[in-house]
């Protein structure tokens, strides 16, 4: 099939680009402004892929200045936005361990110690410390809590009844078309297949969707995105080592929870130093909350889902979160390495934008406005090129798109902030200090970290957990563990003093209940398997096997032979398992043995 | 030589089976609480209708499939996005409720309205299909509504399975008590028949299927009808969801064949 | 005043079934209840006369009758005129029918035709004030509403299970016939037959003491890393010959089999509960390998007593939904099910 423009993947970047596209299409009078070299006499054909069950599913809520997407919608009205609210209050907050089973350096148990002595000349509460004042580059005045799913259903809506776009979810693409170094479209995935992939019943080879254009929006673990990447390689200097998985619910908070819409928490310091949370509240008495764990908390046995639920009781939160009931759940990969994870924006045929294209800014915690922007500014770019009838060459593209982005805010604050985080690869406290640095300074001075690919940082379970369980009981867990088939790092946590979670069956739900009652996980039939393990080889000898304990669904589980076996109806996509992943690839030792590949279903929760 | 039918299905949509519901009460009447915000997806039955309707047009040259739906526009746009793709249909749609609570004599009457109004509807090869329940109101009252009100009186429900003939006859399998199948002939058209499941898997997404429905999706939802459903004398005394929780007793100590001993002397009381 | 015409048709074997006597039963309740209102019978079917007398105890005022072979078999062109003349007959301003396929695809038609308005899959009827109700639910389950009308008339079906059946004397009751006038184009249609698996392949069980429910996780890679799907449907079958219980599955699981996957071939759609499935009513349940989410649990709304086996205990089955929760291997526990089932017999 032939179109003019195809898209891969529909998250706020393309929603930038979609949007300010449609618009420009069709004259007042109905007619094409441009026309369609796939369909003449049309209006260029623009279609978008996305991957999903539907618009806004698995994508996170956040919080955003909302620069790039109020310049949009100038007249952009929140309450039209289910879930969307100003702004209101920001509050950072520093969180004690008060259950003494963080793994805390001496460093921060001596400043813990201090604070609780001082705690009366501070603005200390519930086992917490308030900032008295949030930095400039943390805040997020005049921007919007918004519900991303509820904001893309929004976008879908706007750019589809113009007419002129067509976006498409439940389309996985699998591959781009290259012909040479020129992209010329892409191909779907094929559908009525077997989990290995081979055709059975109702089989459709997936089609090629032949396009003058491409552009990947595809996000941090896209498929088409890291495919272009490996084909083209990053650009000198450029890595992507550093990863953060943000796992989340949105909550009923309960009747009485005195918080005013538009109210922003940032947490630092517990349940493990590395570990951030965050909660922002909707209109409704409905508040999205979560952590992010990043790369270089350098737990082999990491997880997300337990922290968060400690996160959750600790007493800085429950005090709000007492009585509350789960209504969604989900978890997403965050590409922190920001500006420096930029892939070669343009090409012959094909554009990146968003997340994926490194556009997220990894001082402010800001990504979706970003992601807008560089959107916006490749609709413009494109328009350009479509009115003055030049090709989508990689010389154009650059001038069009390229030079806007490079010109804009998006790379001046992104360029500011691409070292803020390197002080993490030391550690917490450094890495704190560093951002504030990097951050006060706008970016004249940062603190020195070499960032490393996951697999190379990450200790052995014994050397993480060392002097607070001796290796033997560690040996004993392993092969309790292996025996019932569970995962290493619950039982890790127990043995660690973290106490067993009180499971109340509406807010404090075991890890299948939130992937199923939260995320509503699907998976349809007809589909190969998505996740592999490329080399089972190397999988039989890992003694790690991260994989399973970070897997967000618990998807990933022991397997036969040492291969872990991956279950598709439990998968979120959040793409944890593919930089979570412990052993380097022998072909490439910037990636891991683990591939994400293109495939159906997931969450199916717009609430996200 | 094969019949060119002319198909005619009934479907709107249904939040995603998948989401936690919720009753409220509004002035109108009740509610799903953040209705609006609710994933939707075509009604399951009346999707298996479609799914059917398309099937029996592809083996039928010249045949047409029309997708009747009322729901909030923004709703069916977005559901459009994803059924569009699995197979060929004209849709008319309809701007109004979607919701359970909603009378379904009156959303029938909206249909047969928009049915009748399709230009050159001949009765020898219509056929009109939709589900035999939806999953909002799960009454299955509106089709046979739907029927009577064209002046159809073949109906069937709970249809498993079509057999067209040439001589236009059909027979039609429809779900009876017991797991069993009923199975009657009928000798002309038109006829009228909810589906149950039927046999057809989902069609795979054919992005060439969604291009050629989107000329007509895309028109139709812009020029859709408003469609006002007052629920005339119907009074809800009340919509609660269920409270009742039980006592579980979680077993965890037991060993397999004293948990089989247990459930075995439970099955045998009376 | 209301005038309450209970709508039963005849078995195969002229009598009158279980469901049919539950909803004479709540119509004569709601007689009972509403001043001034009074029960009118009406039976449809090849012959009437020993349904009627079955039920001659019940206090009709009057017993209608729509008979002949046109009238025996489940036909939506002939029910319709049957259940239009005898409402016009009995002008009644209720009528309260059970909920059988053979209504289910009629009696909507009719209440259209008689410029009325119905409600199917009630659970039970009320009187609040002196004005009729129902109870029934919305969203495949999910939510249980109390609905009054002011139009008439009003039909309503009633599901069955959801009532004590009528008891009382049987007797010899005159019949009044009404014949309404059928022509050739009421007869298109014509019934041939019944098709069902045969016995020991009927996985689906109404009558059945016993709901067994088996999840996917009867599908799923075992603490070996294996699946065994050969060894699950031995054991589910097995448990089914020798309980006589009920088959229900997941959407999840009949979706696979239904797709020609090697898991669980006996499987179809009929056996679905829940979410786009059947509801059944069953005194008692037995859930294995489900994780008890909230679309599935509604296919259990209407089970008595609960219980389920499952490895996990924090599932949300054990947030009060089941009675008892056994943690355990499915797969083990229905071993010993069966070994212990097949001594006893």
């Amino acid at each position: 099939m032939n179109v003019d423009i195809v898209c891969v993947g529909f998250g706020p970047a393309m929603g930038g680009f979609l949007t300010t596209l449609s618009k420009q299409l069709l004259k007042e009078d109905g007619t094409p402004a441009v026309e369609s070299v796939a369909a003449p006499g049309m209006p260029p054909q623009v279609i978008c892929y996305e991957r999903a069950d539907d618009l806004g599913f698995g994508v996170s809520g956040v919080v955003t200045p909302a620069r790039g997407i109020k310049a949009s919608f100038p007249q952009l009205d929140p309450t039209q936005i289910p879930m969307a609210a100003p702004v209101k209050q920001e509050r950072v907050a520093y969180l004690l361990d008060p259950i003494g089973a963080s793994r805390r350096s001496l460093t921060l148990r001596s400043a813990d110690a201090l604070i609780r002595t001082c705690r009366w000349a501070l603005p200390y509460e519930y086992q917490a410390v308030n900032l008295p004042w949030v930095p400039p580059f943390l805040r997020k005045h005049d921007g919007l809590v918004l519900s991303m799913g509820q904001f893309m259903q929004w976008v879908g809506a706007q750019v589809m009844s113009s007419g002129t776009v067509q976006v498409w979810p439940s389309t996985p693409v699998a591959s781009p078309l290259l012909e040479g170094d020129r992209v010329v479209g892409v191909r779907l995935i094929d559908q009525g297949t077997d989990k290995q992939g081979a055709p059975a019943d109702g089989f459709m080879p997936g089609m090629d969707i032949r396009a003058a254009l491409t552009v990947v929006g595809d996000g941090p673990v896209g498929t088409i995105g890291r495919q272009l990447d490996e084909h083209f390689g990053l650009p000198e200097g450029n890595h992507q080592h550093d990863w953060a998985i943000g796992m989340k619910f949105v909550i009923d908070l309960p009747p009485g929870a005195d918080l005013e819409p538009g109210t922003v928490f940032h947490t630092f310091g517990y349940p493990e130093p590395e570990i951030f949370g965050f909660m922002y509240v909707h209109p409704g008495r409905i508040a999205s909350l979560g952590i992010f764990v990043p790369s270089w908390f350098d737990n082999p046995v990491r997880t997300a889902y337990r922290y968060l639920q400690h996160w959750m009781m600790h007493p800085y939160l429950w005090r709000y979160l007492e009585g509350a009931t789960l209504r969604s759940w989900g978890a997403k990969t965050l590409q922190e390495s920001g500006r420096r994870g930029e892939p070669h924006l343009a090409g012959n045929g094909y554009v990146r934008i968003g997340e994926g294209s490194g556009s997220t800014n990894v001082l402010t915690g800001s990504g979706v406005d970003e992601a807008w922007a560089t959107g916006t500014q490749l609709a413009e770019g494109v328009l350009e090129l479509l009115k003055s009838g030049r090709a989508f060459t990689k010389e154009n593209l650059e001038q069009a798109y390229v030079r806007r982005r490079r010109t804009s805010w998006v790379e001046h604050e992104g360029r500011v902030a691409e070292r803020a985080r390197d002080g993490f690869q030391r550690g917490v406290v450094t890495g704190l200090i560093g951002m504030g640095l990097t951050g006060l300074t706008g970016g004249r001075i940062n603190l020195r970290g070499r960032s490393m690919p996951p697999y190379r940082r990450l200790p052995t379970v014994e050397r993480y957990y060392e002097g607070r369980i001796p290796p033997a009981e560690i040996a004993k867990l392993r092969v309790e563990c292996a025996k019932k088939g569970a995962s290493l790092s619950g039982a890790l946590m127990d043995q660690a003093g973290w106490p067993a979670i009180p499971f109340d069956g509406k807010l404090l739900v075991s890890h299948q209940d939130a992937l199923l009652m939260g995320g509503k996980v699907q998976a349809p039939a007809g589909y190969a398997d998505h996740v592999i393990f490329l080399h089972p080889a190397v999988c039989q000898q890992c003694d790690v096997r991260i994989c399973i304990d970070a897997c967000s669904g618990q998807a990933i589980t022991p397997g036969p032979e040492g291969v872990p076996a991956f279950d598709r109806e439990k998968c979120v996509y959040c793409g944890a398992c593919l930089w979570n992943c412990s052993k380097p690839s022998p072909t490439n030792p910037e990636r891991s043995v683990v591939d994400f590949r293109a495939g159906a279903g997931g969450l199916h929760s717009a609430e996200n | 030589m094969p019949i060119p039918y002319q198909i005619v299905v009934c479907g709107s949509v249904v939040p995603d089976p998948l989401q936690t519901l919720e009753p409220i009460t509004t002035p109108a009447g009740p509610a799903l609480k953040n209705e609006l915000m609710l994933p939707a997806v075509l009604d399951p039955w009346a999707g298996h209708a479609l799914f059917e309707a398309a099937n029996l047009a592809k083996q039928h040259p010249g045949s047409k499939v029309w997708l009747v739906s009322v729901g909030p526009k923004a709703k069916l746009q977005q559901v459009m996005m994803t059924v569009a793709q699995k197979v060929p249909f004209e849709l008319i749609a309809l701007d109004g409720p979607a919701s359970g609570f909603a009378e379904s004599a009156e959303i029938a009457a909206a249909l047969a309205g928009a049915i009748q109004a399709i230009p050159g509807l001949d009765q020898s090869r219509l056929f009109v299909f939709g589900g035999w329940e939806s999953a909002s109101r799960g009454a299955g009252t509106t089709m046979q509504m739907v029927g009577e009100l064209l002046g159809i009186t073949d109906q069937f429900q709970g249809v498993d399975q079509l057999t067209v003939r040439p001589d236009g006859s059909f027979q039609a399998l429809e779900r009876v008590e017991g797991g069993k199948h009923q199975v009657s002939a009928c000798s002309a058209l038109p006829a009228l028949l909810g589906w149950a499941t039927g046999n057809l898997p989902e069609p795979p997404n054919n992005p060439q299927v969604g291009m050629l429905n989107m000329r007509t999706v895309m028109p139709a939802l812009q020029r859709a009808k408003p469609v006002k459903v007052a629920n005339d004398g119907v009074a809800f005394a009340s919509v609660s969801l269920p409270k009742q929780r039980r006592a579980t007793k979680i077993v965890k100590d037991l060993s397999p064949d004293a948990i089989a001993q247990e459930i075995v002397e439970w099955i045998g009381k009376e | 005043m209301e005038t309450i015409l209970f709508l039963a048709h005849t078995e195969t074997d002229g009598s009158l079934g279980k469901s049919a006597l539950e909803a004479l039963n709540a119509a004569k309740s709601l007689a009972a209840v509403l001043p001034g209102s009074n029960l009118i019978s009406g039976l449809v079917g090849g012959d009437v006369q020993t349904a009627a007398n079955q039920i001659a105890g019940c206090a009709s005022a009057r017993f209608l009758g729509v008979v002949g072979p046109d009238f025996a078999s489940s036909r939506y062109s002939t029910d319709i005129v049957a259940v239009e003349a005898l409402a016009r007959a009995a002008a009644a301003t209720i009528v309260i029918a059970p909920g059988t396929a053979r209504w289910n695809r009629v009696l909507a038609g009719a209440a259209q035709r008689l410029g009325g308005r119905i409600d199917t899959h009630a659970t039970g009827t009320t009187a609040a004030d002196d004005q009729p109700g129902i109870t029934r639910w919305y969203y495949r389950q999910r939510m249980e509403a109390v609905v009054q009308r002011t139009r008439r008339p009003w039909f309503i079906l009633l599901d069955p299970g959801c009532g004590e059946p009528w008891t009382g004397a049987a007797g010899q009751v005159q019949v009044e016939l009404v014949s309404p006038a059928l022509t050739d184009a009421n007869r298109r249609t014509t019934v041939t037959g019944l098709r069902a698996p045969s016995a020991d392949q009927q996985t689906i069980r109404p009558d059945a003491r016993l709901l067994f429910v088996a999840g996917a996780g009867w599908t799923k890679t075992q603490p070996d890393g294996k699946p065994h799907p050969k060894e699950a449907e031995q054991l589910i079958l097995g448990f089914l010959a020798q309980s006589k219980a009920s088959l229900g599955s997941t959407k999840s699981l009949v979706d696979l089999s239904g797709e020609g996957q090697a898991v669980l071939k006996f499987m179809t759609h009929l056996n679905q509960v829940g979410q786009t499935g059947s509801t059944p009513r069953h005194p008692k349940g037995l859930s294995t390998c489900c994780h008890g989410e909230e679309p599935h649990t509604v296919g259990w709304r209407f089970i008595n007593e609960r219980r389920a086996v499952n490895l996990n205990p924090n599932c949300s089955w054990a947030q009060g939904k089941a009675d008892v929760l056994y943690v355990a291997d499915a797969f083990a526990v229905m071993r010993k099910v069966n070994a212990l089932l097949a001594e006893k017999a």
